[in-house]
């Protein structure tokens, strides 16, 4: 009976995850498209791998918005989980007035913050560029990790960390060897998040970006109105194997070196 | 103890300078009026937000806040059970399934919804395969309408319902399902008596974030439903790039923000009120 | 510490990412001290052999942004904080935005080659004086359709109501194209300003939402090529593009007149080069250059030294070349003014259907 839920319940979710699939799969398929416009199927061709490798427009975007995503992440997940902690610990004044100071970034259509960001760069005489892409980026992706965290803090005792300050263990301490490890699941939920918003930008980047910041989604959206190249579909398709490989790499590969090992420490860590 | 409280500090600057200054310019803006040519003249004037009570947007709303609450309800369904079953994996393998989860979302959105509409269009892969089983004689039209929009909708705000609720769920104490389990309690029961409410924080916060970034959607409606209906996200869009009215479309999203916020703040009282009715049980 | 090995796990992915772009780095950096060009256009609107040519020749380095629309454009240049040397408004932008002052005179000594165009698109109504902008690429809105399906002769908007297209029929997704579509079909102007023309058009355009597949301006060209799409209100250049790739497909201006547009060349006020903006102006009109840009890109070429040297095929599309007589027949949309919120409420109603 048992079993039987559980194995339902894992059909499900398969059923789920091959839903999030199913566009991907139709766009590496037209990765080999011959056609040049994303319409219909009109042969084989390995083509848009090489090309897309000579298109240097392509390729500084994609470095932009790697650069971009992987900054705006790294800062907003600092500033959203250290904001997390403290809101959630801490008794502020103001509470209220800074839940909606964190919640309105999600609530404001992503237009109007992106025009208003452009007026304020403007007023201030920064210049538009990277600076002020990733500037915006890190504005809507800190309330997303706040979330995220106090999402898992609020599911959290405060006793193994009263403890952990009983047996004479600095905050840093505290911090490194309870708290943090309580909320990793948090935290790296919110980084993965914010890189995902960040990469898959395009309203509020459009208006915030400059010359020499165009990313992904700008250089996509601009080759809309002449139709998207498959070269796009190829480059997708390469960092989704890349993606794979890594991660499969990273999961699989220490658990057979493990098991072949018998590392016994190890095992004394599994939770479960 | 208030150097702790000092953490927040730095975000809260950033948000403060970053957001809500430009913030209050839009609603600055939200009580000015259009020029001739779509610029801003600065004269004081409310008719803006009058406009907003117009029956032909206020319809615009409604419909809006049906397909949000709808994609909502949805995204729940389909993605605590993902959820949970990411949690019951090991370590290891709950990192792989959290970047499978994610990996879709890391190819640009407009590829993915130019790949939906390739497989439900007229000639479509879905519709050539029933075709050729002999399943229909015409082509069934699976897009540019309501049905379209929700599932575009659907696919696009998925990862935001499941990546909270996983949050919630590993953190699960296991000890009280099976306490649950030991005193005779069905799954069922278990299940919403124990685990649901355990993992409210990961659903509230789920389902604030999915309903509210659809709220403001406005790129699904264009290309799965063929732009033939409008949500006010559209709206909004319109004001900005089409009839160049920056103070309506300013007045339009604070009036969306305000709104937000009050759904936001009712729905969490009435969680809260569920829940000591059930802590009190 | 079990928790820490999932932490390092993303971590090192995140790494491995930080390699991959370091790696597109190397490929496509390119950061030494010659003057810079910003352009601000439309996506793929220019061979990238001619811009790489024109770097080579004068020493200099060609930055390209792009846009999707006329109004994100100008949202950005009105804004200010943005530093571009050229940009390519079409025709009612570059009225809107000469009245918005946003334009700077374009030295016309600078570009000799000017002489070189054709005399249609002189003194146009968006740019009375000549002074704001060259025209660079024009077209008509028309319509095209698929002759495997549409079968009747077809040479009027009216057609477009016929119920026999029902659920095939696609529109461009823009409040002044497809009002002023009807409001051609009743014999009045496109760019009319009476609250009663636009209601009366409106009214029956409520009447062809049914047969309506989609409204897109975007990807319009790709339900043509996929056939989903029977009939509808299309842009001349894209038709040529649609036709390449689904020679299915016939064209027509209807008698009722149509609308005209042209993309141009225009200097926002403030550009740091303005000369070398001017330069690549002249650069794009020399003949042999234009040849190989506008058979790239398939729109129009306004350069009349360059038609002798342009292939056949080029010259005798219907798609790419009007009529004299197609031509005479058509209008620029203009901009309304205040009007346009009028236009921008209707479009509304017609969305949600009240």
């Amino acid at each position: 009976m048992k079993s039987l839920r559980h194995r339902l319940l894992f059909a499900y979710a398969m059923v789920v995850l091959a839903f999030l699939y199913i566009p991907i799969v139709v766009l590496v398929l037209y990765s080999f498209n011959a056609s040049r416009i994303n319409a219909q199927w009109s042969g084989f061709t390995l083509d848009w791998y090489i090309s897309v490798f000579q298109n240097r427009y392509v390729l500084e975007a994609l470095y932009n918005s790697l650069t971009i995503g992987l900054i705006a992440m790294v800062v907003s997940t600092i500033l959203g989980t250290m904001t997390a902690l403290a809101l959630h610990r801490y008794k502020f004044r103001w509470k209220g007035a800074i839940h909606s100071l964190v919640y309105l970034p999600i609530l404001i259509p992503e237009i109007v913050m992106g025009l208003s960001l452009l007026v304020l760069f403007s007023q201030l005489a920064i210049p538009l560029g990277k600076l002020t892409v990733i500037i915006a980026h890190i504005s809507f992706c800190i309330s997303f990790v706040i979330i995220i965290v106090l999402a898992r803090l609020e599911g959290l005792g405060r006793e193994m960390e009263e403890a952990a300050q009983d047996l004479g263990a600095t905050p840093w301490q505290t911090f490194r060897y309870v708290t943090f490890p309580m909320i990793s699941p948090g935290v790296m939920a919110g980084a993965l998040m914010a890189f995902t918003l960040s990469i898959d930008d395009f309203v509020i980047s459009f208006f915030v970006a400059g010359p020499n910041s165009t990313t992904l989604p700008l250089y996509i959206y601009g080759m809309v109105k002449r139709g998207v190249s498959p070269e796009i579909n190829a480059l997708s398709t390469i960092l989704i194997l890349f993606i794979f490989l890594v991660t499969v790499a990273l999961v699989i590969l220490p658990e057979r070196f493990r098991n072949r090992m018998g590392d016994k420490k190890t095992q004394r860590q599994m939770p479960f | 103890m208030s150097r702790g409280r000092m953490l927040a500090y730095p975000a809260i600057a950033w948000l403060l300078f970053f957001f809500l200054a430009p913030l209050v310019i839009v609603l600055f803006m939200s009580f000015l009026q259009r020029g001739t040519y779509g610029q801003i003249i600065y004269q004081f004037t409310v008719d803006n937000y009058i406009r907003f009570f117009e029956p032909l947007y206020l319809q615009i709303l409604g419909d809006t806040l049906f397909m949000a609450l709808l994609t909502t309800i949805i995204c729940f369904l389909l993605g605590y059970p993902i959820a949970y079953q990411i949690a019951r994996l090991q370590r290891n393998w709950q990192t792989l399934m959290l970047l499978l989860v994610m990996v879709p979302f890391w190819i640009n959105f407009l590829i993915r919804s130019y790949a939906w509409v390739i497989i439900l269009r007229s000639q479509g892969m879905v519709n050539t395969f029933l075709l050729d089983l002999g399943l229909i004689e015409q082509p069934l039209n699976l897009l540019y309408n309501f049905g379209a929009v929700l599932l575009g909708m659907v696919y696009g705000h998925l990862p935001f319902m499941i990546l909270p609720i996983y949050v919630s769920l590993e953190q699960l104490d296991r000890r009280m399902i099976e306490a649950a389990y030991d005193l005779g309690a069905t799954p069922i029961k278990t299940f919403f008596y124990v685990t649901l409410p355990q993992t409210l924080p990961g659903i509230i916060a789920g389902s604030i974030l999915v309903f509210v970034s659809s709220l403001g959607m406005f790129v699904i409606p264009d290309i799965m439903g063929g732009a033939k209906s409008a949500l006010i996200g559209n709206l909004i869009q319109n004001q900005f790039l089409s009839a160049r009215d920056w103070p309506f479309g300013s007045a339009l999203s604070i009036m969306l923000a305000i709104l937000s916020l009050i759904l936001i703040f009712l729905y969490y009282k009435a969680l809260q009120a569920q829940q000591g009715k059930e802590d009190s049980r | 510490m079990f928790q820490g090995k999932q932490s390092k796990m993303v971590a090192l992915v995140l790494m491995a990412f930080f390699a991959l772009s370091i790696l597109t780095g190397c490929a496509g950096g390119d950061s030494s001290s010659r003057q810079v060009l910003n352009i601000y256009s439309w996506a793929d609107n220019f061979c990238e052999d001619v811009i790489a040519d024109f770097e080579q020749k004068y020493d200099v380095r060609v930055n390209y942004d792009i846009f999707a629309s006329n109004e994100e454009l100008l949202a950005k240049i009105q804004a200010g904080g943005a530093q571009y040397d050229l940009i390519q408004p079409s025709d009612y932008m570059v009225a809107t935005m000469i009245k918005l002052d946003l334009l700077e005179e374009i030295n016309k000594e600078n570009i000799p080659n000017l002489n070189n165009m054709v005399t249609t698109f002189q003194r146009p109504s968006y740019d009375p004086e000549d002074k704001y902008s060259i025209v660079y690429t024009w077209g008509v809105t028309g319509i095209a359709y698929n002759p495997k399906y549409v079968t009747d002769e077809i040479n009027s908007w009216q057609d477009l109501w016929n119920p026999a297209y029902a659920g095939r029929v696609v529109l461009l997704n823009d409040s002044r194209e497809v009002i002023g579509m009807a409001l051609k079909k009743n014999g009045y102007s496109n760019s009319t300003i009476s609250e009663t023309e636009i209601q009366e058009a409106v009214e029956e355009l409520k009447t062809l939402v049914p047969n309506v597949l989609a409204f897109d301006t975007d990807t319009i060209k790709q339900k043509f090529i996929a056939e989903e799409a029977w009939i509808g209100t299309v842009w001349s250049g894209d038709a040529a593009f649609i036709y390449e790739e689904n020679p299915d497909l016939e064209f027509v201006v209807p008698k009722e007149g149509s609308t005209i547009w042209a993309d141009t060349f225009a200097i926002p006020k403030g550009a740091k080069n303005k000369e070398l903006a001017e330069k690549f102006i002249n650069f794009i009109l020399e003949p042999e250059v234009s040849v190989q840009n506008y058979e790239y890109i398939g729109y129009s070429n306004p350069n009349k030294q360059a038609h002798p040297l342009h292939s056949e095929e080029y010259l005798s599309n219907p798609m790419i070349f009007l009529s004299d007589e197609e031509m005479k027949n058509t209008e620029w949309l203009e901009d309304v003014g205040d009007v346009l919120t009028v236009y921008d409420r209707f479009w509304t109603e017609l969305k949600v259907g009240r």
